[in-house]
């Protein structure tokens, strides 16, 4: 009987293939927080290329070291007007800003995760160091034999300016190779490219590139000169060790 | 001179040819009227040899600031939950809109403020939880309240209005824009009121109502014009001709403009309604003598007409254009000149159709014609007012000259009390939401006159910075100013928070650190340019009185004299200074296109009369006019403003043919009959006629315009209907009298 061939298939599709394809979801967004994480710490350059609708580009220059997923320290070398200028991401959303001209550290407290990250297309969202699967539930889009998994990811908080994320994921190692960001009026509101690459025995992301698509501004940040695993000290992250490494 | 019966006769032979090309030309200027653009905006028209207006156009375009919209929204207190949520709710609509670069409102704020620990960098309100308790509220109040940035910003002191402000792109259409915001965030129902301002609202809205006024006005103007024309000549001929003479002139004068690109402004908005009124006098002059001469001489009458008729018709028409033209100079506002060029331009076309293809159509068609002249029987006009007209004048001619010398010292009195008005909004009716918008502006943020204080010098040098913070705070102390807002004070801010210190920073470097925290900022390019060598000081100005005005300039020009160094070179600009400089041009403007329009006048019509006393007499009533006008706006408070203004030179060009007329057929009739009581009778009774029928009909179609949505442009129909009628009147009372008063030893009057 057709009709009961269709329903056996649509109950075993629903009851069994869902949560498979769901618990697939969830596994691949897991991969791709395990391969983003992987380093223990990381030491690079990193050089920001922002470009407005107009084509007028600022590069911005600093030195990134990074221990874990939440202690970040951005040292600025460029422009040379802001060289000195550091910025200590610790856990918990505290960031401590150093400004060498007044000889001290003030800690800022970032209350909106939507606001752009110093005139760039980041927002503090963006560069959450946060698991995507501990903020985002993932749902599997694409098809078996399309080139990459696409992925559905649905913000775990209201507090979230986007209503939804589509990422494309490298279907053998897990890395992302582009987001696209939209807000609740499902209108594409950004898109960002990223360009992994190997090191050793770590991926990471070698070139991101976010577009605001409205306003026609970008954002390119690039790593180089990348060290992984260097045994960085926990007290490279502290508000002391801000002011001593100018 | 030419040989008239030569030029009649070509015009004739070359009839076709004319039809063809007068065909064409409508077919091509109609064509480009496809293009003809409007542009209200006020600012694009301030002209660029005046350094007030160069700069403040310089501003707008290089710090966005002619780009900001304003929506107020106003209810009876802005601190409630639902309220909170509406001003959300038009700020994300506003933020889905393709062309808005930025929105700024009470929900989506950056508030950078200090804290025990640190700097707190966050939105004014959470926009994922919005404010709901009293606590909330009153947590809310009190960061707006000791937030220096948000004085006259985001929430009125009597906290029953709040702004949402949003920036256009600079490469956006405008007019798309500001009605897409107001489609969309009147769609969204909110129970609060909404009103708009600002430079895109305004500029969109005065171009609707131009729009408006084209489509529903001259269609009505048209049909009074064409009524009256009816009334006076009872031959459907004598309507259709003169109005599609003024159909074409106005097409191929509105079609030049499109061609050369020049967009519709304001002002030469005007131009089809006059064209209207005025365009078909001449064909009604050319048809009127034909249909005489073809009563008495077929068939070589409308050869025969053309002789008689094309002086006089040059000569009406050379005296308008005179009119239009003295705009051309002393104008500041360049849509004033363009409205003179284009006026006068539609004029000579009028003309020209008048003299080439009337005749020519009249010849191709000429059997068909019913003869069209001004109908003898019009006993009603020559019982009731023309007899006794003439009566008064030949009895009491000196009395009738005391009358006229009594209304123009009662006019003299009040024309010193006339006021002058540049200000945007007296362009609207008093109950108009925009109006409405201005007064809460002014009422409860201070105005809307932009003020600008330009600085030229390093934007990170404290020196710089710290003379920016005193510009500010000695501007303040004004009355009119209630708040300013520049990098300056955006970077004293952060230093506070950041240093907890109300001292200015003293070095360079701690300037170009705490630019850090601004990068990339949306309000940045508002304050200062990419090259960082250039910046402004923003601020509103309060009354629209011009003492005011010119009191401030004052007092900001002795400040920026005793305080701009090479290092820090200090301008300032604004609506408030161009108003200035505007309501100056006014008087300039009033008085040099009079004078200028007066002296060709009386040289031209001297000339063709061959008589400089003929001149100067045929000026008198419209002189006369000019000082009962003047009177008239003194005594009942219309101001002399962008539109105003043009009324008397338009009333002398046009109401000066009503005197030639009367003193051409007076001097004829002397040369003929040697006697003054005779000439001035056939003068009133025959030209007299004619000049009534042409000022009902002109008038009719100016005072179409009081049905417009502008009030400028209301007055203006007023005052120039009845220029037309004291011209009227002046030639048929005043000039006669003088006349007799003049000539009077060669005859006696006989009743």
């Amino acid at each position: 009987m057709k009709v009961n061939q269709f329903l056996l298939f649509f109950f075993f599709s629903t009851v069994f293939f869902g949560p498979i394809a769901a618990q697939n979801a969830e596994t691949l967004l897991q991969n791709m927080d395990v391969l983003i994480a992987a380093p223990k710490d990381k030491d690079a350059n990193v050089l920001m290329i922002i470009k407005d609708k107009n084509g007028i580009v600022k590069e911005r220059e600093a030195v990134l070291k990074q221990k874990g997923k939440y202690k970040k320290l951005y040292r600025y070398t460029k422009p040379e007007k802001q060289a000195g200028i550091a910025t200590l991401s610790l856990p918990d959303n505290v960031i401590w800003l150093y400004m060498p001209a007044f000889g001290k550290a003030i800690r800022i407290s970032l209350l909106s995760k939507s606001q752009a990250f110093n005139g760039t297309d980041f927002s503090q969202e963006d560069m959450s160091g946060i698991p995507y699967s501990d903020r985002y539930e993932p749902s599997l889009i694409s098809d078996p034999n399309d080139e990459n998994y696409q992925l559905e990811l649905s913000p775990k908080s209201k507090k979230s300016k986007y209503a939804k994320i589509i990422l494309t994921m490298d279907k053998t190692h897990y890395y992302p190779v582009k987001m696209e960001y939209y807000n609740k009026g499902d209108k594409l509101i950004k898109i960002a490219n990223f360009k992994y690459q190997k090191q050793g025995a770590y991926w990471f992301a070698k070139e991101v590139m976010m577009t605001t698509v409205l306003k026609e501004h970008s954002t390119t940040i690039v790593l180089s000169d990348v060290k992984f695993d260097q045994g960085l000290s926990d007290t490279l992250f502290t508000i002391e060790n801000l002011k001593q490494e100018e | 001179m030419f040989n008239l019966s030569l030029l009649s006769k070509n015009i004739l032979a070359n009839r076709w040819l004319i039809i063809v090309l007068v065909l064409v030309g409508t077919l091509f200027f109609g064509n480009e009227l496809k293009k003809l653009e409007i542009d209200a905006d006020i600012v694009r028209s301030l002209p660029d040899d005046d350094a007030d207006a160069k700069l403040l156009k310089k501003i707008g375009e290089n710090f966005g600031s002619n780009n900001m919209g304003v929506i107020i929204l106003e209810t009876d207190n802005i601190y409630q939950p639902v309220v909170i949520e509406h001003i959300q709710l038009i700020t994300n609509t506003l933020t889905e809109i393709d062309g808005i670069s930025s929105v700024s409102s009470l929900t989506n704020i950056i508030n950078i403020k200090g804290s025990e620990y640190g700097i707190e960098i966050g939105k004014l309100v959470d926009e994922y939880e919005l404010p709901k308790t009293a606590e909330a509220f009153e947590k809310l109040r009190t960061n707006i309240l000791n937030n220096p940035m948000y004085k006259g910003s985001i929430v009125s002191e009597d906290e029953t209005a709040s702004l949402i402000v949003f920036n256009i792109e600079n490469d956006g259409n405008v007019n798309q824009i500001a009605k897409e915001v107001i489609n969309k965030t009147t769609a969204l129902q909110v129970p609060e009121k909404l009103y708009y301002i600002g430079s895109p609202m305004l500029v969109t809205y005065i171009s609707d109502l131009m729009r408006k006024d084209l489509t529903t006005l001259l269609p009505i103007a048209f049909l009074v014009i064409a009524i009256v024309l009816l009334l006076s000549f009872r031959s459907l001929s004598g309507v259709i001709l003169p109005l599609l003479i003024a159909v074409i002139s106005i097409v191929w004068s509105l079609g030049t403009m499109a061609f050369l690109g020049i967009k519709m402004s304001m002002i030469s908005n005007n131009i089809p309604i006059i064209l209207l009124a005025i365009g078909s006098a001449y064909t009604i002059h050319v048809i009127n003598r034909v249909n005489k001469v073809r009563l008495e001489q077929e068939p070589a009458a409308i050869q025969k007409a053309l002789t008689f008729v094309l002086i006089p018709v040059i000569l009406a028409a050379l005296t308008t254009i005179i009119g239009f033209v003295s705009f051309i100079f002393g104008s500041y506002l360049e849509m004033i000149v363009d409205f003179g060029i284009f006026t006068a331009l539609g004029t000579l076309f009028a003309c020209l159709l008048s003299i080439f293809f009337v005749p020519a159509i009249l010849r191709v068609f000429r059997s068909k014609n019913k003869a069209i002249t001004i109908p003898t029987e019009h006993s009603f006009l020559n019982r009731y007012l023309l007899s006794p007209l003439y009566r008064l004048i030949a009895r009491q001619p000196k009395t009738v000259l005391m009358v006229w010398v009594l209304l123009m010292s009662f006019s003299v009195v009040h024309l010193f009390s006339i006021k002058r008005s540049v200000d945007i909004q007296e362009y609207f009716k008093k109950d108009n939401p925009t109006r409405l918008a201005e007064q809460i502006m002014v009422e409860k943020f201070g105005g809307t006159k932009p003020i600008f204080v330009y600085f030229k010098g390093n934007m990170q040098s404290p020196a710089v910075l710290k003379k920016m913070l005193e510009t500010s705070a000695y501007m303040e102390q004004s009355p009119d100013v209630y708040t300013s807002m520049s990098i300056a004070k955006l970077i004293d801010e952060i230093n506070y928070n950041f240093t907890n210190s109300k001292t200015f920073p003293q070095q360079i470097e701690q300037i170009e650190q705490l630019w850090f925290l601004l990068d990339g900022n949306e309000v940045l390019p508002r304050f200062v340019n990419e090259e960082l060598t250039e910046g402004i000081i923003i601020s509103k100005f309060k009354s629209p009185d011009n003492t005011s005005k010119k009191e401030f300039a004052r007092y900001m020009n002795r400040f920026i004299a005793e305080n701009a160094t090479e290092d820090c070179q200090i301008q300032i600009t604004g609506m408030p200074f161009v108003d200035i400089t505007m309501d100056q041009s006014l008087i300039n403007s009033q008085m040099g296109s009079i004078a200028i329009a007066i002296f060709f006048v009386i040289v031209l019509v001297g000339a063709i009369l061959r008589s400089l006393k003929n001149g100067f007499l045929a000026a008198i009533p419209i002189i006369a006019t000019m000082v009962l006008l003047f009177g008239f706006m003194g005594l009942t408070g219309i101001s002399l403003n962008i539109a105003t203004v043009l009324v008397a030179s338009v009333a002398l060009g046009i109401g000066i043919d009503y005197a030639i007329h009367i003193i051409a057929h007076f001097k004829s009739s002397l040369k003929k009959n040697n006697d003054v009581y005779k000439a001035v009778k056939e003068s009133i009774f025959v030209s007299g006629k004619a000049i009534i029928i042409n000022v009902i009909s002109v008038a009719a179609g100016f005072l179409v315009l009081l049905l417009s949505d502008m009030v400028p442009l209301q007055y203006f129909g007023l005052l120039i209907a009845l220029s037309m009628i004291s011209s009227c009147l002046g030639a048929l009372t005043l000039l006669p009298s003088l006349l007799i008063l003049i000539n009077k030893k060669n005859s006696h009057y006989e009743s």
